[in-house]
């Protein structure tokens, strides 16, 4: 054998070896922060303070995590989780239904107007979201509420969930790229055996686009459950609130008392680390397709 | 806009099979032309006459003109939060962009236990920017937090980080690059994937050397990848708020770490003064819109699709 060829072997399979260790360092600087927080979430104070970055704890200190939940006064942190629970559910609930029934228009029926409408719904996934915080506060500071106490939906969770139910780009966009690789014979078949369009939609397409829906239905729920400028705005009864409103004020009643804050971070990232290695195709699908579509 | 009846059944128009369905299409709409009108499209037009006005949102709006664009100029805040998004996107997204193209180069291959090491850099993606800044919070504290605590074992000097006015935003930045790189590498792998191979095999053949595969084919290729991930990464830079916000907390963040996002939450939000926070919002809206004009435009220039 050619020696040149075996020295450029050699050098590749060592050159090889040196990037997998760079790779496995970086992710493990990538998941320090995580090990971290869940390391000083078992800690007593005192072993914070005293021993070396990463030494175990001294044993699992769960009552941190008690102290966490019973922190804040008139409410657990249970009630955020199941508020945050809620509104996650509602919002990708409503993101499925109505993102799935504009892509069905946009991709299988024809209509008057159907491009210029399809770019100005793309347009606004360029736009920052937070240009019409302030049209959207006052247009919800105008709806009456009959159990709010402002009388109007500010200081309710109604703004944080009802926009969800009236469609979204990013979802549409999605599906529509989903519905369009579907065959449109399947549509015209069941036409010819007289089927209406939302027998079309309901039967034929949405079975086919399990993998869509759930890559959409992900996304939703994960934009649902982290974010935080809605709740601080729309918010102002504690009982309200989501994990992450709830978050916002433990540096304020927990004050240097590390081990809490770490086991109220992890008790609200854990569904979303949960879901994660559940469905990280789904997530990887997602983002993958609307990166190479785009 | 919902057309409802008007023409007759009967008439089928050659376009298609679904032809004769139009009215079904704005069926199917409904809800999102609505949202569009009310949410997203429509209150643009709106933040634009509300910052004509000054309105505290207890009184009847005053229409004042353009005076809160001219206040919005002589603000010396909102120049500080403007210097400090700038700051955040030019550092941000280059450094986001980079190091994410070297990572996902480096995860292209398959060995065993690459799926273990994927699912590190994609992890802090799906966390919540809340709790996730929380832990850094930790991580920045100037005694006992990791950052000093790692420095002190190598001799270094540790610093104030957040609170220091020169570090805070560099701070802001690492943290969110951390943060962000999952999503610009799982697009970039796409892309990588989407390569076939027997164009690096034919350029091998021809004797071109690693370095100069990765220049003229495999950087080529990936350039729609490096738009696409350009454009969500520039977007986003101006999008910053949650960790500006909790970073600071439980005071307010410090000039030093301002952003747009924050000064229109301030002032919308907090001080109730709706026609400033409106107008901030427009000139955020046409920034945005003229860099990405801007970018599409010159997309032309160093884009190639196959």
């Amino acid at each position: 054998m050619d020696p040149g060829l075996l020295v450029s072997r050699r050098t590749r399979k060592v050159s090889g070896a040196i990037v997998v260790g760079l790779l496995i360092a970086g992710g493990l600087l990538m998941i320090a922060p995580f090990l971290w927080m869940i390391l000083t979430s078992l800690k007593t104070r005192a072993e914070v303070f005293g021993a070396a970055p990463f030494a175990l704890p001294t044993g699992p200190h769960f009552e941190n995590y008690e102290r966490m939940w019973n922190g804040l006064p008139d409410v657990t942190f249970g009630t955020f989780f199941i508020n945050s629970l809620k509104l996650a559910t509602l919002n990708t609930a409503g993101q499925l239904v109505t993102s799935s029934m504009a892509a069905f228009a946009f991709a299988v029926i024809k209509f008057r107007g159907r491009a210029p409408l399809f770019a100005l719904l793309l347009a606004t996934l360029i736009i920052p979201y937070q240009v019409v915080l302030v049209p959207n506060f006052i247009l919800y500071r105008s709806l009456p509420h009959p159990f709010s106490a402002s009388g109007n939906w500010i200081g309710t969770q109604e703004p944080l969930w009802v926009g969800a139910w009236l469609g979204g780009a990013f979802g549409t966009f999605l599906l529509r790229q989903f519905f369009l690789a579907i065959p449109s014979e399947l549509a015209d078949a069941a036409r010819v055996d007289g089927a209406n369009p939302w027998a079309i939609f309901r039967h034929i397409y949405l079975p086919l686009s399990r993998p869509a829906l759930a890559t959409l239905a992900i996304f939703t729920f994960m934009w649902s459950w982290n974010d935080l400028i809605d709740p601080l705005i729309y918010l102002r009864d504690l009982r309200l609130f989501t994990t992450t409103a709830g978050l916002s004020l433990f540096q304020g009643q927990f004050v240097g008392k590390w081990p809490e804050m770490m086991a109220g971070a992890l008790v609200s990232l854990a569904p979303m680390i949960i879901l994660f290695v559940v469905a990280q195709r789904y997530f990887v699908r997602g983002i993958a397709l609307s990166g190479l579509k785009g | 806009m919902i057309r409802v009846g008007g023409r007759l059944p009967t008439i089928r128009r050659p376009t298609g099979p679904l032809a004769g369905e139009e009215r079904w299409a704005w069926l199917f709409l409904a809800p999102t032309l609505l949202g569009l009108a009310i949410l997203s499209a429509g209150p643009i037009i709106a933040a634009f006459g509300i910052s004509l006005t000054d309105w505290d949102l207890f009184t009847a709006p005053k229409f004042v003109g353009l005076d809160n664009f001219g206040q919005l100029l002589a603000d010396r805040k909102f120049g500080i939060a403007l210097r400090n998004t700038t700051f955040y996107t030019l550092t941000s997204v280059p450094l986001g962009l980079v190091l994410a193209l070297g990572i996902a180069i480096a995860l292209n291959r398959s060995i065993r236990g690459i799926a273990w090491i994927r699912t590190a850099y994609f992890l802090p993606v799906v966390t919540s920017t809340t709790a996730i800044a929380l832990v850094w919070f930790w991580i920045y504290s100037p005694q006992e937090g990791l950052l000093n605590q790692v420095l002190g074992l190598f001799g270094i000097q540790g610093q104030r980080w957040i609170s220091d006015p020169f570090w805070a935003m560099p701070s802001i930045v690492i943290m969110s690059v951390w943060q962000g790189l999952g999503t610009s590498v799982i697009i970039f792998l796409a892309g990588l994937q989407a390569i076939p191979q027997e164009y690096h095999d034919a350029a091998a053949v021809d004797g071109a050397g690693r370095w100069a595969r990765f220049r003229h084919v495999t950087l080529p290729l990936l350039t729609p990848s490096i738009f696409f991930t350009g454009i969500l990464s520039l977007i986003g830079s101006f999008q910053v708020f949650d960790q500006v916000y909790i970073l600071a907390r439980p005071g307010r963040p410090t000039e030093a770490t301002i952003t747009l996002i924050y000064y229109i939450y301030e002032k919308g939000f907090q001080n109730f003064k709706m026609g400033d926070a409106a107008a901030a919002s427009w000139v955020l809206f046409v920034i945005v819109a003229v860099l990405t004009v801007v970018y599409f435009r010159l997309q032309r220039r160093w884009v190639h699709y196959q």
